[in-house]
This record gives structure tokens, sequence and C-alpha cells, in this order.
């Protein structure tokens, strides 16, 4: 067999560039904002900076172990994880769990704010992978092979749901069930779950999510249903105003108030601002090239754990990366996504990395054989 | 694993697919829409706003500033960005002098918002304080509000002039505003941005006024006290310089203390002090012989409409006698050798009935009538004064073409114009602006000599000073209230020239219906003037060439007939300014500081004035101390504090 080094290379070089990036774009992007809420300018960047060391760490610690470790794990993941998810949702955790803009989607431990549901992704992944490898064939009956999938995968998404995060929820029920494709389950069974659970879901999913909506409105007057249609009209008018060649950088200006969450929910549409139709294609083209190598590392795989939970980390990079810069560009209904490796958040750039690591780790067993 | 390459490959198809859309969604937004979002940005996010151009300050002749414009703040204070509340709090407390309970009151406001406006030196502890926002504005300001207010004018809210000079002026001082483009973010705070500024302000032009605001301050105080003395309804000072027309001091003041521009918009029948004007006509046309007398008919004599009465008769008058005494009886019959035209044409060429042309923004014209629409008696009544109304202003430049050889100038209030500092080069200075030759030299060196006669042992003798001559005419005129003469009431006004041989200075003083005392013009508008005239001299700094007056006041008028043939055209005097004190004009000789204490501040003010003191007053009531103390030697025209027995609050 060729050398293939140059794939899990290229791949961290992907990841180190698209986070040198996003940390000049979150310094540029949230100087101003919190300057004016009475701190230091650099303060959130100098966080992600340190969110990126320590992921980086732990990254590289994660590409060197054997990714079997994953599956041992896969259980305990899962359960820690629903833990985290369970703090926010109930009434007492409010000192480690605060409300943030009308949502509890951060649990506070001491060192590091994390976002339950960022890890979830992860975690569902590693657990989906691990329980579709064991089930073989079986995947493709429904009883043995997909129930139990939607009899885990169900509560922990509505969970999400609860915090309120429904595109959180959505993506994580999207990965399982990338998953669960690339496994083999058969087509007419996601037909099935989909003809059957979808309008019930829809319905009960439309019910909370009016009452959810106003309780929102009512909390926080800035998350009304005007304030999500100027978010993106805002985020339009930053990629628009981009054109081919950018403002430069640092020249943006709708992060002066304009764009809420410039540096992080909206940072595909300032790096579009500043940098103008070019970035936006050199973003594009890091992720399609990420997206590419780590199909390349998943028909590579030697087992099928590897092959699932390679294409499921990666699909974990590739459609988080789609729906965010869906929403930047009006495409998508405006919800809180982050862009791997670019946005600001602690949790997210920690998932990204670790994520990017087991793909290097994946790749590289299959180097050894 | 046939089967899961196939579905491996579908998922990356699809991503790559919805990657490949998004790029496209991209290049439609950015490439084909983009200019759209661009203008939709700018104008979303900037604002365009004026850029205030400083206005030019006013100062008087010495460029003591009498109006300017500083930037001054509004002070708003955000509590939520506050690192220290509580010694913030107490820090602004200090810092704009508002009681401390008041600030921590307003801090629990989401923002607290002191007006002002506070100067730069009281905002500078706390301009680097987080959550202080200092929002500059430009004030116009008057370091002393009470001098020459009226004269002055004030702005308006918008900052542009509203009256006096300020609106004169207001063309040239108020400069140009700029233009700048701001960003502003969504809460519409706004960004400077310098690289965007369309068009910086331009500053306006700096002026400086003929004013000088010793002498200003001089006639004010005088004035307030003639006033007071006297329980009169009002009156105005005129100080003017003859060689080039330049108001010195204009203060006008009302017995309630309000002080309109009354010097320039209010007339008044100036009586005897205008008799000089009719003996300008009689001397210029020759219609008198030197040493011809007429009777003084025993001080009554009847006409046919009207009998005419001296107070001081006299058997009988030469011209000389007539202005000395002030004889109505004399001035009637020798003014009955001109006729109305000439008569008239005198008048008319000292400037009356005209507007003098002075740059203030309203100007009363008085009333002289042309013959056509005389009455048997007004050639008459012309000759003593009456039947014409003049402005003060009118007054002092009539006698100024008096003391300026005949030429009459027209009166000034603006010396300088000067471009705004970083230049400030001189755009205008003002120069000499002859009206007309009124009389000749010769008939105007005559005129004095009237003048002076009436000073030395006439009614003006009051008006004199112990060390120089000055030539000077009273005029105690009934008052027309109502359109009649009301009876008891008198305007009592004094016109002098000083000194008398080489007038450096003109003063006019007017006095409207003084009750207590006398109401003649001898005893009331006379030694106001000397006493501004003493005060004058003492003062340091007042640009009165002591040069020419000491070395000259010995032989003054000693030999008025050999007098010295003066060039024609010359000036009488030399220009100002001139160096006001040199080393032989006045000797910087050490003085003792009299012992004032005790005394009224006014009378202890004219006190150190007289010994040659510059004054400043601290506190109210009498004389407590001064600073340096009674006694103590001291270089003549050094300052000396006066303090109050009750102290300024």
């Amino acid at each position: 067999m060729t050398d293939r080094r140059w794939e899990t290379r290229l791949l961290a070089v992907i990841a180190a560039v698209l986070i040198v990036l996003g940390l000049a774009e979150v310094y540029g992007a949230s100087s101003l904002v919190t300057t004016s809420g009475g701190t230091v300018g650099a303060r959130l960047a100098v966080r992600q900076a340190a969110a990126a060391l320590v992921a980086g760490i732990l990254a590289t610690v994660v590409a060197r172990l054997d990714y079997h470790v994953w599956q041992r794990w896969a259980w305990r993941l899962l359960a820690a994880v629903a833990f985290l998810l369970l703090i926010p949702l109930l009434p007492f955790t409010h000192p480690i769990a605060p409300t943030l803009n009308g949502a509890r989607r951060w649990v506070n431990l001491g060192v590091m704010a994390l976002q339950p549901s960022e890890l979830a992704k992860f975690a569902v992944v590693v657990w989906a992978a691990t329980l579709a490898a064991k089930k073989g064939e079986q995947i493709r009956t429904f009883k043995l092979g997909v129930l139990p999938f939607l009899v885990i995968v169900a509560p922990l998404a509505g969970l999400i749901f609860l915090e309120p995060n429904l595109s959180m929820a959505v993506l994580v029920v999207m990965l399982a069930g990338i998953v669960m494709f690339a496994a083999g389950a058969r087509i007419g069974h996601f037909l099935l779950v989909g003809v059957v659970a979808l309008p019930l879901l829809f319905g009960a999913v439309a019910a909370a999510q009016y009452r959810v909506a106003r309780v929102l409105t009512f909390l926080n007057p800035g998350a009304a249903p005007e304030e999500a249609s100027w978010q993106i009209k805002q985020s339009l008018i930053g990629l628009g105003s981009g054109q081919v060649f950018g403002a430069g950088f640092g020249q943006g200006q709708q992060k002066l108030g304009y764009l809420p969450y410039a540096y992080s929910d909206f940072i595909f549409s300032t790096i579009g601002e500043e940098f103008g139709f070019l970035g936006v294609l050199g973003v594009v083209l890091c992720f399609g090239t990420f997206v590419w190598i780590g199909f390349r590392i998943a028909r590579g795989a030697p087992d099928l754990f590897g092959q699932l939970l390679a294409v499921g980390l990666t699909s974990l990079i590739g459609v988080t990366a789609a729906l965010h810069i869906g929403v930047s560009l009006a495409v998508l209904p405006a919800t809180g996504i982050t862009l791997p490796f670019l946005s600001y958040g602690g949790s997210s750039l920690l998932v990204a990395l670790v994520a990017t690591g087991v793909l290097v780790s994946i790749g590289r067993a299959r180097e050894r054989v | 694993m046939a089967r899961p390459l196939v579905r491996l490959q579908a998922i990356v198809g699809v991503m790559l697919l919805a990657l490949l859309v998004l790029l496209g969604r991209a290049a439609e937004v950015q490439v084909v829409q983009g200019h759209r979002w661009a203008a939709l940005a700018t104008a979303g996010r900037t604002e365009q706003v004026v850029l205030p151009a400083r206005r030019g300050a006013l100062s008087d002749r010495r460029g003591t500033p009498i109006a300017v414009t500083q930037e001054t703040y509004h002070v708003g204070i955000a509590p939520n960005e506050l690192k220290d509340p509580a010694g913030d709090a107490l820090a602004v407390a200090r810092a704009l002098r508002v009681p401390a309970p008041e600030v921590r009151r307003s801090l629990r406001q989401r923002y607290a918002y002191f007006g002002g406006p506070y100067g730069a030196a009281a905002v500078e502890p706390i301009r680097a304080l987080r959550g202080v926002h200092l929002e500059p504005v430009l004030n116009r300001f008057y370091p002393a509000p009470g001098l020459a207010g009226a004269v002055i004018g004030r702005v308006d809210d918008d900052g542009r002039g509203a009256s006096g000079l300020e609106r004169t002026l207001d063309s040239l001082v108020a400069g140009v505003p700029g233009a700048a483009v701001v960003l502003k973010d969504r809460a519409g705070r706004e960004y400077v941005s310098p690289a965007r500024v369309i068009a910086g302000p331009l500053a306006g032009n700096d002026v400086v006024l003929t004013l000088d605001a010793e002498l200003q301050e001089i006639a004010q105080r005088a004035l307030d006290e003639a006033l007071r003395r006297m329980d009169a309804d009002g009156g105005d000072v005129v100080m003017l310089d003859p060689a080039t027309g330049e108001l010195l001091a204009v203060a006008s003041r009302r017995r309630d203390g309000s002080a309109r521009p009354s010097a320039f918009t209010d007339t008044f029948e100036p009586g005897s002090v205008a008799k000089i004007f009719a003996a300008a006509g009689l001397l210029a046309l020759h219609r008198v012989l030197p040493g011809e007398r007429v009777s003084g008919e025993g001080g009554r004599w009847k006409l046919l409409d009207r009998t005419i009465v001296d107070e001081e008769p006299l058997p009988s008058l030469t011209l000389a006698d007539a202005i000395r005494v002030s004889s109505n009886i004399a001035l009637v019959k020798f003014a009955k050798r001109l006729e109305p035209a000439e008569q008239y044409g005198m008048l008319r060429d000292f400037g009356f009935g005209a507007p003098t042309g002075v740059e203030f923004p309203s100007e009363a014209t008085g009333r002289l009538r042309a013959p056509a629409q005389w009455t048997r008696p007004s050639a008459a009544s012309l000759a003593i004064g009456y039947e014409l109304s003049v402005t003060p202003l009118q007054l002092a430049a009539a006698y100024g073409a008096i003391a300026n050889d005949g030429v009459l100038l027209q009166p000034t209030l603006i010396r300088e114009i000067r471009s705004p500092p970083p230049g400030g080069s001189v755009l205008y200075r003002h120069r000499p602006e002859p009206v007309r030759r009124a009389v000749t030299p010769d008939v105007a060196r005559r005129l004095r000599e009237l003048l002076h006669g009436a000073a030395q042992r006439g009614t003006g003798e009051e008006g004199t000073l112990a060390t120089f001559q000055i030539a000077a005419k009273t005029g105690t005129a009934r008052r027309v209230v109502g359109g009649r003469y009301a009876p008891g009431e008198y305007t009592a006004s004094f016109a002098a020239l000083f000194p008398a041989d080489h007038p450096q200075l003109v003063v006019v003083v007017k006095i409207d219906n003084p009750r207590k005392g006398s109401y003649f013009a001898a005893h009331t508008a006379a030694p106001v003037t000397r006493a501004m005239l003493q005060q004058a001299l003492a003062a340091r700094q007042v640009a009165l060439d002591r040069a020419r007056l000491t070395d000259e006041t010995p032989v003054a008028l000693a030999t008025p007939a050999a007098a010295p043939e003066e060039e024609v055209g010359a000036p009488a005097v030399l220009p100002w300014p001139l160096p006001p004190d040199s080393a032989r004009a006045a000797p910087s000789t050490r003085r003792a500081v009299p012992d004032v204490t005790g005394l009224p501040l006014r009378d202890a003010v004219r006190t150190l004035h007289r010994r040659g003191f510059r004054v400043v007053l601290k506190g109210f009531g009498v004389t407590h101390h001064t600073w340096p103390a009674a006694g103590d030697s001291v270089a003549a025209g050094a300052t000396v504090t006066l303090f109050g027995s009750r102290p300024s609050p």
C-alpha cells in the first residue's frame, strides 16, 4: 500500500489553519462587544486560545491512542453526557447552570463552562458506531437493529430539545441516523420511522416550540422572531457587502452590534464580510477537503467500528459546518449552531479537535495494516 | 461490505454537494448581489454629522477676552460600567461639585446625566474613569458678563449671534461647520472615525474690539455710582478716541439695573451741549468778529412767540462768553446771522440726523428736520440744542470731529479681525474712516478754545482736573416724555475733550432725570467725567499718551492766540496705541498703599485708583483689609486686592 500519511497530516493542517483563522476572527469580532461590556477586548480570544491549547494537547493524545478505546467507553461516555444534559434541566442547579439568553445550555465545572449538547454530538457518534458495529447485519432488522437506537437516541434528543436547543437535537438525531445508514440500516426503516414519528414529533415540537417561543419572548425580548429575521438580514448584509475580495481583515463593521454573535453563531458571516467570496471559498474548500479525507479514512478503516466512527465524526464536522453556513446564508432558519474550529466556544472547539484526533488515530491504524 | 461502501459514497456525495450548493449561494449573495448589500450596509450604519465650528473670540483692544468659545462637557455615567461605584460616585461628586447623595441617587438610574456644562478642568479627574462618558459641547462664555454686555450682545440657543456685536459680527466669527461620517452601532452609539471627515470645521475669526476693558470698567462703575447718588432714571457714557473714531468705552445703565445699548439706540435733546455746533457755523462762515458783543438783555429776552431766559445773565457777551456761561440769549442772537440752510448744513456736517455707521445692529438716527419743515422758532431752538435729537454716540462723534481738527470720523467698535489661531493673520485692521470735513482745522481749534474756556471758567468747571486741562461743555435739557416736555425733568449731559489742547479722549456723559440734588449738568454729569478721567489717568494700562500730557500741560493754552499753526490734515493727536508707559511717562516709582480699611469698597476702589493702583475686588461690604497691606510700598500700577468684610459666597 502506498504511503497515506499525507491524509492525516493534511487533516491536522486544515484543523490548525481553521483554528488560527478562527482565533483572529474571534478577537476581531468580539473585542468591541466585550469592551462595551466592561472587560478587556481580548478576553474571548484569550479564552479561545487557551481552549485551543488544551484541546490541541488532548487531540494529540487521542490521535496516538488506539481508537478502540472509544468502543469500551462508549456507554459510559453516553451516560456521562446524559447526566450533564440533565443538570441544566433541574431546578436547583442554577448556580452551575445559569440561564443565558433564555436557555440553559451550559454547565459550569469551575475551570470551564461546558456545553453538554456539544459533547452529546461526539458521544452519540461514538456510541452509535459502537452499537452498529456490534449489531453487524442485525442492523437491517427493525426490532433488534433500529429499535435500540430509537430507545436511546430519542430520550437524549429530548433532553437537548428541552434545554431548549432544537437545532442541536435535530443534529444529534441526524448524526445517529448517518451512522446507522452507513452501517447498512434499511432505507425502508428510515422511511417507516420518519412516517410514523415525524407527524407526532412535529405536533409536539410545534406545540412546545410555540410555548417555548412565548416564554423566550417574555424572558428575553431580543430573542423574539423579529430578532431572528434581523440576525439573518444582518448576516446577509455582512456577507454581501464583503463582495468578492472582502472589506479586509478587521475592517468588517457588522460586528459593531449589528450582527449578534458575530464571533460564534455568525462567524462565517464575519469571515465573508472581511475576506469576501474568496475567503468563503477557502473556508468551504477546507471543510470539503476535511470531509473528503475523513471519508477516505473511513473507507480504508481496518474494521467496521473504525469505519462507522470515521463516518460519524466526519459527518459531525461536515454537517455542523454546513448547517452553520446554511444559516448564515439564509438557506436555513436561524439557529445557534457553531462553525467547527472557527467559532468561539470551548466545547465546540474541544469536540472538533478530539474528533479530528480520533480520525487521525483511525487513519494511523490503517497505515499500520 | 460492498453495500456500505456505496452508502459511504452516497453520504460523502450528499455532503460535498451540500457544500457546493452553499458555495453557489455564497456566490449569489456576495458576487451577484454584493453591491446591493454593501449599499444597504452603508445606509444602515453610517450617519453624517455636523462638526461644530469654534466661534471666534471677542477681546478688548489689549486682548483681554470678552467673549470666548470653550469646549465644555455634559457628563453621562453608565452605572453598570463603573469599576468601583462607591469611590467613583465620590470622585464624580467632587469633580462636578454635586452633593454626593445626589450623585448616588442618580447612579441608581440606568444612566445618570449631568448637564453642566462643565469645564475641561472640572472633568479632568473623571475623564479616565470607566463608565464616564463625556459629551463635548462648544459653549459661549463671557468672562466678565457685566462688561459692556449690551454692546457685546449674546448668542441664541443655536450659538448664532442674537444681539449686539455678536449679531453684527456673526458671519465673521461663526466659522463654517464641518461634516463627517460616523459609524454607529446598532444602539446608535457613534464611533468616531477620523478618516471619514468630509470637511473639517473652520473656526471663526477672532475680533479685537476697540473697547478698553479698563476704561469700560471705570465708565460702568462711575455711571452706576452716579445713577445711585443722583437717583436718576438712567445714563450713558461714551468714550471715543478722536484720532481714530475708536470707541473705548460704551456704558449704558437704566435705573432698574438693566443695560440696553441706549448709547446707540436712545435719542435725547442735547440742549446746551450742542451750542458749540451753532458756534461752529458762525466761526466757519465768519459771521462773528473777534471780540464782537451782543447784549445780555438782563437775562430775559422776549421774542414774538416765547421768552428766552439765561440763568447767569451778563450785561454783554462775546461768542466765547456765550459758550462759557452757556447763554441762550446770546446764542440765539448770534445764530440769527445764519441762514436756515447754513445752520442745518453745519449740524448735518457734524453727523446729526444720520446714523454714524457704527457696527451695531440697531442704531437710532436721531432727528434733524430739513429747513423746509422748520417752524418760526426752529432756528432759535436749534441754536441752543432743541428741536434736535441725538444719540450719545452721535454727540461723541461730533465732539470727536472738533477734537480731530474738524474731520468727522466714523465711530467704530472693531479694531482688528484675525483669522483663527493656527494662522492668526490679521484680516482687517481699522483705519480712521473720515466721513467728511465739518470745519477747517482753524475753526476746530477755535472751537476747542471756546470749550476750554467753558471748562475753565464756565459751567463745565466741575469737570476739570487739577493737573490737566480739559475742553468741555455742559447741557441741561428738558426731557421729552410722551411727546411733550415733562415738568421738572431734565437730561444732564457733558461732553469733554481731554486734554484740551491735543485731545486724546472724547467723553460724553448723559444722565437721565437726576432727582436728587442739582439737576444741572455742571453738578451731575461733569463730576462723573472728572472721576472717570482721574481713574483713567491712574489706571496703568489705559492708552493715554502720558508723555504728551505731562510735557505740555504747563503751557497748555497759556497763550491760546499764539498756538502754533497746525498743519492741515495732520491729526492733532498721535494715533494709538502708543507705548502705555514709557519710562518718561510713568516713572515706576514705588508708593505706599493707602489705608482704606473701613471705607465702603466703592470709595476704597476710587482711592486706590487715584493712587495709581489696579484693583481686584474680593467679597462685599466695607473694606476689611488689602493685600499688599496698608503702608506697604509697592510699584505704581501694581495690583492691590481689596477684601470685603463679607466674603464672596
